[in-house]
């Protein structure tokens, strides 16, 4: 059976005045695959990102999940068909419990289609996800306020925010960007758990060690373009790759 | 003189309180500061009074299309005109102002002024509390307001509904995140700000009488006990207001009736220049844009 792609970028290109931040870049991405989304600083990774879940309305160019067009749809549109992302810069609610954290997400409309109109006990779900994603329950760290978390639970509770909302697509921008290696260390396994459920994940690093045990696919980007697309070791071994990271190290 | 003057600021406390509740709603839940909230507090009680007095309907009947047919109005104007100017604070405040002249010059047109411009009171009867003098309406208000508030303050602050509600409204880029049409709670808050608009004209109106001239004065008592507590802060408000209503009838009582409006104006002076925020104001984050 061919698989037809979840994900399909269509010549997308994004202009910021006389800035551009993407130019031309396509790739398709198959279900369950996890794409992992390299380039130096201010290569246009995270305006990708922004593209795909339109944050940031397009200049040209389609996305396309599951066969339907989505760019010219609002955000939270695309949210209820299935996309979640995280952001690089999280922004909890310091004031309130991590648990509590989780409101948002368990009253969001997707988690209403989701769950056919019943939501059920919220708080126990939200600590189900806490649990899932590495808070251990008899630690009590759940009932913390956001505020006096370390940055590796403040980035698990980003993640189990995402899941909270049952995606098929997971956009993770630079997730483990801030941690510890230990602390990246713990996130992976979740990471891994996660793709076994079959779920398609994009994930945006500059930690390429840890990315690349773990992604099926590789994409760099440089200056707003694609500039290679494939196997880890293979693109690391590419020309273009090699002066665009090395050029951007002799900045 | 001592008590009979606290019970009053007390009620102008209740007062100022049910008049600035709606607009600091609308600024808490999306930011918007609604420059016509003082003609649509007008408007709704000309609204009233038109349907008992000109259309004969019964008084509850009138009141529950005058605040619904305020709610609709406030969903309309930011549907219609925040939408597209949404996030340039000036412009917003441009616009809901202009909305706000054009109703309340539209009355001054009319010149639909005078005493009979008032709503019926809920009930002739008074009281003496303490050796002071005080009619049912006023009570009415200040157990309104109370009620009202603490409400108010339970649902955003111990229920999730209300908890989601200010998460979605101190960020807009949570709510898209997890699917929430921002705009949709923009309209929203607009729309419940208005609706608390109608009932503090319903409950504040019989006091006095409905004129053009009283809806600026609304508006601006509401910015100043917003920017007094802190635009959005619904402890903010309570604090802004016992301020200022105890302030303003202890000056009327012991100093002069003329220096009430200095006084007040005074105390936004003070407040602005010695915490901009306000007292119970949170200074808003510096985000990195995404």
């Amino acid at each position: 059976m061919i698989k037809t792609p979840i994900l399909q970028v269509d010549n997308l290109n994004k202009s910021f005045g006389g800035v551009r931040a993407i130019r031309q870049v396509s790739f398709d991405l198959m279900p369950g695959e996890l794409l992992g989304v390299i380039g130096p600083n201010g290569s246009g990774k995270t305006t990708l990102v922004n593209l795909i879940t339109r944050f940031v309305k397009p200049t040209s160019g389609t996305v396309a999940f599951k066969g339907q067009k989505i760019s010219h749809l609002p955000p939270y549109k695309i949210v209820r068909l299935g996309i979640a992302r995280t952001f690089q810069m999280v922004k909890p609610f310091y004031h309130l419990p991590a648990y509590k954290n989780m409101i948002i997400p368990l009253y969001s409309p997707r988690m209403k289609q989701l769950a056919g109109g019943r939501y059920g006990d919220r708080d126990a779900i939200a600590l189900d996800l806490l649990e899932e994603v590495g808070f251990e329950r008899d630690s009590h760290v759940a009932y913390k306020p956001a505020g006096a978390l370390p940055q590796g639970y403040l980035k698990r509770l980003e993640l189990a925010k995402a899941l909270a909302l049952e995606p098929d697509l997971f956009i993770l921008d630079e997730l483990f960007s801030g941690l510890s290696l230990a602390e990246v260390a713990s996130i992976v396994p979740i990471i891994e758990k996660i793709r076994l459920q079959g779920k398609t994940i994009i994930m945006i690093e500059h930690r390429l060690k840890e990315l690349f045990r773990i992604a099926d696919r590789i994409i760099v980007m440089n200056n707003g373009q694609k500039i290679a697309d494939g196997l880890a070791e293979e693109v690391m071994e590419n020309e273009a790759v090699k002066s665009a990271y090395l050029g951007a190290e002799a900045d | 003189m001592f008590i009979g003057t606290t019970l009053y600021a007390l009620i102008n406390t209740s007062i100022l309180a049910l008049m600035a509740i709606g607009f600091n709603l609308t600024f808490g839940i999306s930011g918007v500061a609604n420059f016509a909230y003082g003609a649509i507090y007008i408007l709704a009680a000309y609204c009233i009074w038109g349907m008992i007095n000109l259309l004969q309907l019964p008084y509850l009947l009138a009141v529950a299309i005058a605040v619904l047919g305020n709610m609709v109005l406030g969903a309309l104007i930011y549907r219609f005109v925040l939408l597209r100017i949404r996030g340039q604070a000036l412009s917003e405040v441009i616009a809901t102002f202009g909305i706000g002249l054009a109703i309340l010059e539209l009355f001054s047109y009319f010149g639909w002024v005078g005493f009979e411009y008032t709503l019926p009171v809920f009930s002739d009867r008074s009281f003496i509390i303490a050796g002071t003098y005080i009619d049912f309406q006023r009570i009415a208000i200040a157990g309104f307001a109370a009620v009202l508030i603490f409400g108010l303050w339970i649902f955003t602050h111990h229920t999730s509904v209300g908890l989601a509600f200010r998460g979605i409204a101190q960020d807009e880029r949570t709510a898209l995140t997890f699917g929430i049409d921002s705009d949709r709670i923009g309209a929203l808050s607009v729309s419940i700000g208005a609706g608390l608009a109608a009932l503090a004209a319903l409950f504040i109106i019989p006091l006095g009488s409905i004129s053009p001239g009283e809806g600026y004065d609304v508006l601006i008592k509401a910015l100043a006990v917003c920017i007094i507590g802190g635009l959005g802060s619904t402890g903010g408000v309570v604090l802004a207001s016992f301020i200022v209503g105890f302030a303003e009838r202890f000056t009327d009582t012991y100093i002069g009736s003329h220096w009430t409006m200095i006084v007040s104006l005074a105390a936004i002076l003070i407040v602005l220049t010695v915490k901009p925020s306000g007292l119970l104001g949170k200074q808003k984050e510096l985000e990195e844009r995404i």
